[in-house]
């Protein structure tokens, strides 16, 4: 365990990084921050003088649910993150502080660490009531949010409540809670979704940055591509049915029982990016297909109004009506053709009348 | 070609309101669909027929065949098919727009819509008018009339736009993040990050071209019957011949 | 100002205030106000649930069929107990029944949830209330191995093992970055464990840290994923297929051996290192006995683990229904969850509006309708609150009252229940626990009887698990292999008017109940009713005053700067903000 002491920038070192490409990344860093490039140095020595880099983890309104799956970490444990990677020096779920301990640290770590820390997020900031339908020490969570961010590195959106919204902004979104990056607009934000996202995906992206001294390659949506740049549909092991033609018609039977392609039962695999189907959940034990379930599709923007999710379609919910596409469409075009067969009747009518 | 047409610019028109400006004797037949705009228009009934069966399909498959998955490809032929189709309709159709710019003036009609003329709206009235049966005759037209025009218009030119688009984002997702279709259509997903809500306005789009298919065929086949000119004919030889030598 | 509750406590909010915010190591945002008097002992206690998403109002016009999964999302902590919460209310209102397998099948997810839940919630989010990670640098790491294995037979106990693992903690804490366990209350004197403890403690911190994603894994054989597996209407989404064609792709005989594989591990675990670590840091605070609040007056339980499938009867039920009023453990009094008069939500001291307040509604005739507004004696601003005026509404939460009583619910609830109800298996462990601390009963109805209570569950629940897998295998032994009904599946087969139902778990937190209508195939009004809203609850018209409140009144505090005594009751009860408010 000598490592323990090895600073963040001899970590990476170690690693193979440059020196060059090291302060690249420093100067890179403040440039995005848009910090004046004195602030590159700054950034430097916070990360050449400490073993780990800190990160804050604040929660807005979720379900803590993101902490949990990344507690489940099997490789890299979830305790040799914390222990040797990164200095998780805020986590309300956590944390040994609470009160005016834990908020010391918030201020300390700011004033420290400028530009220099990561602010990995949990949930997201309600914009109702003046923020208040998510009161921390007092305040709207949403302040804090903004303040914490302007001074970090870079912003980690954990799961879909900080990258989309999630459920609390499902329709009717009583909170109008929002994705972080509504109210984080000058920082790189980094985003893992999921409900929640899988554990391994997690900590390989702190361990990424820790690693390889760099920011993540991210996807037009800003999700890590590495890890969100292929559905489920992709790599499904189910796959094979899908194309043959063979589907679960019920739940458990025949086809269930063969592990048939969920299709037919609502699986949303086709629409959704995320690597459950090749990295698995909980130490590759399973993923929702493989024990029987369609995707929900919860790494996808409002997924949650994309249901039922039964349905192979999703209801459309504009005009007042609620139904699928067939069902609109059918319904149109049904009308359409019985006013065909009607005009064609009445044409024939009057001609008939006429030629009399 | 038979019997004479002359372009005319005078202020007087005999026989069509549709702005085509063209005067006819009677019995006249006039060359208004250029092969490439009648090869186009079957190759796109057949590749849209084609896409509105696999593409229901494809929302709604049939039932499971048994047996071993290796052993069949049921599903797989099923979107292969509306694949191929759907490609053949974009290359056609990419075809049709170069034909546009090309071809008579005609083959311009369905790109846009004369709004600002006002005898081409007398036409809409008069062409409702006669769908209401509030009049016993329609005008003479020497191309689409201009309901039709309005429809293909909006469902055709901008709804085939619509699938292609669409149906190319969500082929990119099956082709992978590095395919040109990718590269090409993934800005889709940037306004509509949920590839389920692009499939859900593809599939809206299915029962737009239904709606305008029965519509289309219903009016093709009355008109046939019931206009002063041919119609379906004029699809497959490109000549229109009109029936009367009344004015308009 | 000296006030009496109704329920028999005493409130003076004369002193100085203190405030914590936030509440650390739960779940959500909880700030806690209480005032001490001259001696530094709490005399008045202020819980405000800090955080409201409206998933009440979010569920109105949805599927039934999903509703589940908008309700598993309430919390991920307490993850799936929503769900099952939800997928019985559903089945209840529509008249759907579930296969024998399924039941068992959520039996070993729900029981999987408790065991789970308790140990992180033992050692990640409660441990360092009693230990003190500095202090375990002192300690030698021979006497904690002659400590360990003088408790248990736990093979992770050599001089070697702790020295190593001291050697760690030395470093982390020598590189001035101390992560989570920065500004902390280290030395401070509430804490009473030697060294030894501390250390074992803290390696166990991390053990625990490394099995608990083990345990989970049950939830994912089952239901595909944890965080926040899949459930189903009607049943369970995993279908069983041992012999045939595509066994792979189900529930086979090597997935019913990795789950009986950690079913094993668990119950080594809770009875090697859990029950062990608890009596050891409880025989150190045995005089510390404060916290005890309502759990001595007023419990409530609703049960759970339906032996039997679609037989929701306190027959059928392992876990106790029942409710205890006034301290009278003499009587258990039966409970109706569809009762108008039994279960009612207040608003009077919530940021939530009915049209008469001074009156409860039941959850069948439930309105969330939010209404964020602070009293007039609020120092601070609307938003930039310092101190809050309970005197008006002051909290996300609602409160529940059963019969017009604030009640607690949660693992202590169920365990004093049963043992009014003298069940064995739950007398018989509750009596060693005292016996072995030598203590008496009353020691129960404290912070560290709450602490005791989750540990003996934990147990209870490893040997279940045990039963209800080897339950699942002799069923499918006899060749049965359904998981699921679906008979009543599509929205054509149900009834046309509107029907209500209700679904309830011991979730573990305590006792969880979900009301829902459906009309028209769609959610007409959805109403949960949450173990943290009981607990957490702020007060009522009458002035009663919930568990939080009442736990931390008469506590003595050895600095009000740093709050560790406030912390250690509230976290007794596992709060769950999310869940609370939802
Ligand atoms: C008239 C034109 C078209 C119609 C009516 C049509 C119809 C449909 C429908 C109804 C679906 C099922 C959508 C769902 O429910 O998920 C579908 C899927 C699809 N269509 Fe089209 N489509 C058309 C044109 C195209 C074109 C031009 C392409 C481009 C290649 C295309 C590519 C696709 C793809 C890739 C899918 C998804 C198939 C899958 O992932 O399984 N479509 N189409
Ligand atoms: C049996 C099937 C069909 C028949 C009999 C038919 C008939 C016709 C006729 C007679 C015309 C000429 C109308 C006129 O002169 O004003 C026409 C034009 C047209 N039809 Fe069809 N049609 C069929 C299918 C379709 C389908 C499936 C589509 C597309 C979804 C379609 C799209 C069009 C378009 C866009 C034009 C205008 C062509 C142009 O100006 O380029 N047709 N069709
Ligand atoms: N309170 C609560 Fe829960 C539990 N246990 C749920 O019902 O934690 Ni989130
Ligand atoms: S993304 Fe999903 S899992 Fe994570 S906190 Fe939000 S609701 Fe919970
Ligand atoms: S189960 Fe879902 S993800 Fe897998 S092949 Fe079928 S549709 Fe695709
Ligand atoms: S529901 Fe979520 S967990 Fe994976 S399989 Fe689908 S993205
Ligand atoms: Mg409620």
């Amino acid at each position: 365990m000598a490592q323990a002491t090895e600073t963040f920038y001899e970590v990476i070192r170690r690693q193979g990084i440059t020196r060059r490409s090291f302060t690249r990344f420093c100067s890179l860093t403040a440039a995005s921050l848009g910090l004046a490039p004195a602030a590159a140095p700054r950034i430097a020595h916070a990360l050449e003088t400490k073993p780990r880099l800190p990160i804050i983890w604040m929660h807005g309104l979720e379900c803590t649910c993101c902490s949990e799956s990344f507690i489940r970490s099997a490789h890299p444990l979830a305790k040799d993150v914390v222990l040797s990677m990164i200095s998780l020096d805020y986590d309300d779920t956590l944390m040994a502080a609470a009160g005016h301990q834990a908020e010391a640290i918030l201020d300390d770590i700011r004033t420290k660490y400028k530009g220099g820390y990561v602010l990995a997020v949990e949930g997201n900031p309600p914009l109702n009531e003046d923020g208040m339908y998510c009161i921390d020490g007092g305040k709207p969570f949403v302040e804090k949010l903004k303040a914490m961010a302007a001074d970090s590195l870079a912003v980690v959106a954990w799961g879909s409540c900080a990258s989309w919204g999630c459920v609390q902004a499902a329709k009717p979104n009583p909170t109008q809670a929002v994705p972080i990056d509504r109210v984080i607009r000058d920082k790189p934000v980094i985003k893992v979704p999921g409900c929640p996202p899988i554990a391994e995906v997690m900590t390989g992206v702190i361990s990424y940055i820790t690693t390889f001294g760099r920011l993540p390659e991210l996807d037009r949506q800003g999700r890590p591509k590495m890890f969100y740049s292929q559905r489920i549909h992709d790599k499904c092991y189910r796959r094979a049915s899908f194309d043959a033609g063979q589907f679960v018609e019920e739940w458990d039977d025949e086809g269930a029982r063969k592990g048939y392609c969920l299709y037919k039962m609502g699986c949303r695999g086709p629409t959704t990016y995320n690597a459950c189907s090749t990295v698995r959940w909980n130490d590759g034990v399973s993923f929702p297909i493989q024990s029987g379930h369609g995707c929900i599709g919860c790494s996808e923007q409002g997924f949650w109004d994309n249901g039922p999710f039964y349905d192979r379609l999703s209801n459309v919910r504009q005009f007042g009506i609620e139904a699928n596409a067939d069902r609109v469409g059918g319904v149109v075009a049904g009308v359409v053709a019985a006013g065909v067969v009607a005009h064609a009747a009445v044409t024939a009518v009057t001609r008939l009348t006429k030629k009399r | 070609m038979s019997g004479a047409t002359r372009t005319n610019g005078s202020s007087r028109f005999r026989g069509v309101v549709d702005l085509a400006g063209v005067q006819t004797d009677r019995g006249a037949t006039i060359y208004v669909y250029e092969a490439p705009v009648r090869v186009w228009h079957w190759v796109n009934a057949l590749c849209v027929a084609v896409l509105i069966v696999t593409g229901y399909l494809i929302g709604a498959p049939p039932p499971s065949v048994t047996g071993e998955a290796s052993a069949h490809f049921q599903f797989g032929y099923i979107r292969f098919a509306h694949f191929a189709a759907g490609q053949v309709l974009t290359v056609f159709f990419m075809m049709r727009i170069y034909w546009a710019f090309m071809g008579n003036r005609h083959a311009r009609q369905i790109f846009y819509l004369p709004f600002w003329s006002a005898t081409w709206w007398k036409g809409v009235w008069w062409e409702a008018k006669w769908y209401l049966f509030l009049t016993a005759e329609p005008k003479k037209y020497v191309a689409h009339n201009p309901l039709a025009h309005i429809a293909m218009f909006f469902t055709v030119t901008l709804g085939n736009i619509g699938m292609i688009i669409t149906g190319f984002a969500l082929y990119s997702e099956d082709a992978g993040r590095d395919s040109w279709q990718a590269r090409l259509f993934g800005w889709v997903f940037t306004l509509f990050p949920n590839s389920q809500d692009v499939r859900t306005l593809h599939h809206l789009g299915l029962w737009v071209i239904v709606t305008f298919t029965i519509l289309h065929i219903y009016a093709a086949v009355r008109e046939e019957i019931m206009s002063r000119q041919t119609m379906i004919a004029t699809m497959i030889s490109g000549e229109r011949q009109f029936r009367d030598d009344r004015d308009d | 100002m000296d006030i009496n509750t109704p329920n028999g406590f005493r409130l003076d909010n004369s002193g100085r205030r203190v405030v914590v915010d936030p509440v650390t190591r739960i779940e959500g945002h909880l700030r806690v106000e209480v005032n001490v008097d001259a001696n530094n002992v709490i005399r008045n206690a202020v819980s405000t649930g800090t955080m409201w998403r409206g998933i009440e109002l979010i569920l109105k016009g949805r599927d039934p069929r999903d509703a589940w999964a908008f309700t598993q999302r309430i919390c991920g902590v307490c993850t799936g107990t929503h769900a099952l919460t939800s997928v019985r209310a559903v089945e209840n209102a529509l008249g759907i029944t579930i296969p024998e397998n399924a039941n068992t099948i959520r039996n070993i997810m729900q029981l999987a949830l408790y065991v789970h839940d308790h140990i992180v919630h033992f050692y990640h989010l409660h441990a360092l209330d009693w230990v003190d990670v500095v202090s375990a640098l002192s300690a030698d790491p021979k006497a904690t191995s002659a400590l360990a294995q003088s408790i248990s037979d736990w093979p992770l106990s050599s001089p070697g093992y702790f020295r190593d693992l001291q050697g760690r903690l030395k470093r982390f804490v020598e590189s001035g970055q101390l992560g989570p366990f920065r500004n902390a209350y280290w030395g401070h004197p509430a804490y009473k464990l030697p060294p030894e403890a501390n250390l074992m403690a803290v390696a166990h911190y991390l053990e625990a840290l490394d099995f608990q994603k083990e345990i989970v894994k049950i939830h994912t054989v089952y239901g595909g994923k944890n965080p926040h597996p899949n459930w189903l209407v009607g049943g369970v989404p995993c279908a069983i297929n041992i012999d045939g064609a595509g066994a792979t792709g189900a529930v086979n005989i090597e997935r019913l051996n990795l789950v009986s594989g950690i079913i094993d591990r668990a119950v080594t675990f809770t009875e090697q290192v859990y029950l062990p670590d608890l009596k050891a840091i409880a025989s150190f605070y045995k005089d510390w006995l404060y916290g005890g609040g309502l759990s001595g007056r007023s419990v409530l339980a609703y049960g759970d683990i339906p032996e039997h499938a679609n037989d929701y009867s306190p027959a059928s039920l392992l876990l106790p229904q029942g409710a205890i009023i006034n301290g009278n453990l003499a009587e258990v009094q039966p409970i109706d969850l569809k009762d108008p008069a039994q279960i009612q939500e207040f608003v009077t001291h919530s940021w939530y509006k009915y049209p008469d307040e001074a009156h409860g509604l039941h959850p069948f005739d439930g309105i969330t309708e939010p209404n964020y507004a602070l009293g007039r004696n609020t120092k601070g601003s609307r938003t930039d609150i310092h101190e809050i005026d309970e005197g008006a509404k002051y909290s996300w939460l609602k409160a529940p009252r059963w019969r017009g009583h604030a009640m607690e619910v949660g693992p202590l609830a169920r365990w004093v229940v049963g043992y009014a109800q003298n069940k064995p298996q739950f007398r018989e462990p509750v009596e060693k626990l005292l016996h072995d601390l030598n203590v008496p009963v009353g020691a129960l109805f404290s912070t560290l009887g709450r602490t005791a209570a989750r540990g003996l569950e934990c147990q209870w629940a490893a040997h279940e698990l045990r039963r209800f897998q080897d339950k699942l295998l002799a069923s499918i032994k006899a060749g049965d292999l359904a998981t699921a009904y679906t008979e009543k599946w599509t929205p054509d087969t149900w009834p046309a008017k509107e029907v209500r139902g209700v679904g309830f778990t011991e979730a573990p937190r305590g006792a969880l109940g979900h009301w829902v209508s459906i009309q028209g195939g769609k959610i007409d009004n959805y109403q949960c009713v949450v173990p943290t809203t009981w607990n957490g609850s702020p007060r009522d018209p009458a002035g009663n005053i919930g568990a939080f409140e009442a736990a931390l009144l008469d506590t003595p505090m050895a600095d009000p700067a740093q709050p560790l005594e406030i912390i250690r009751t509230l976290h007794s009860f596992d709060p769950c903000l999310a869940c609370s408010t939802h």
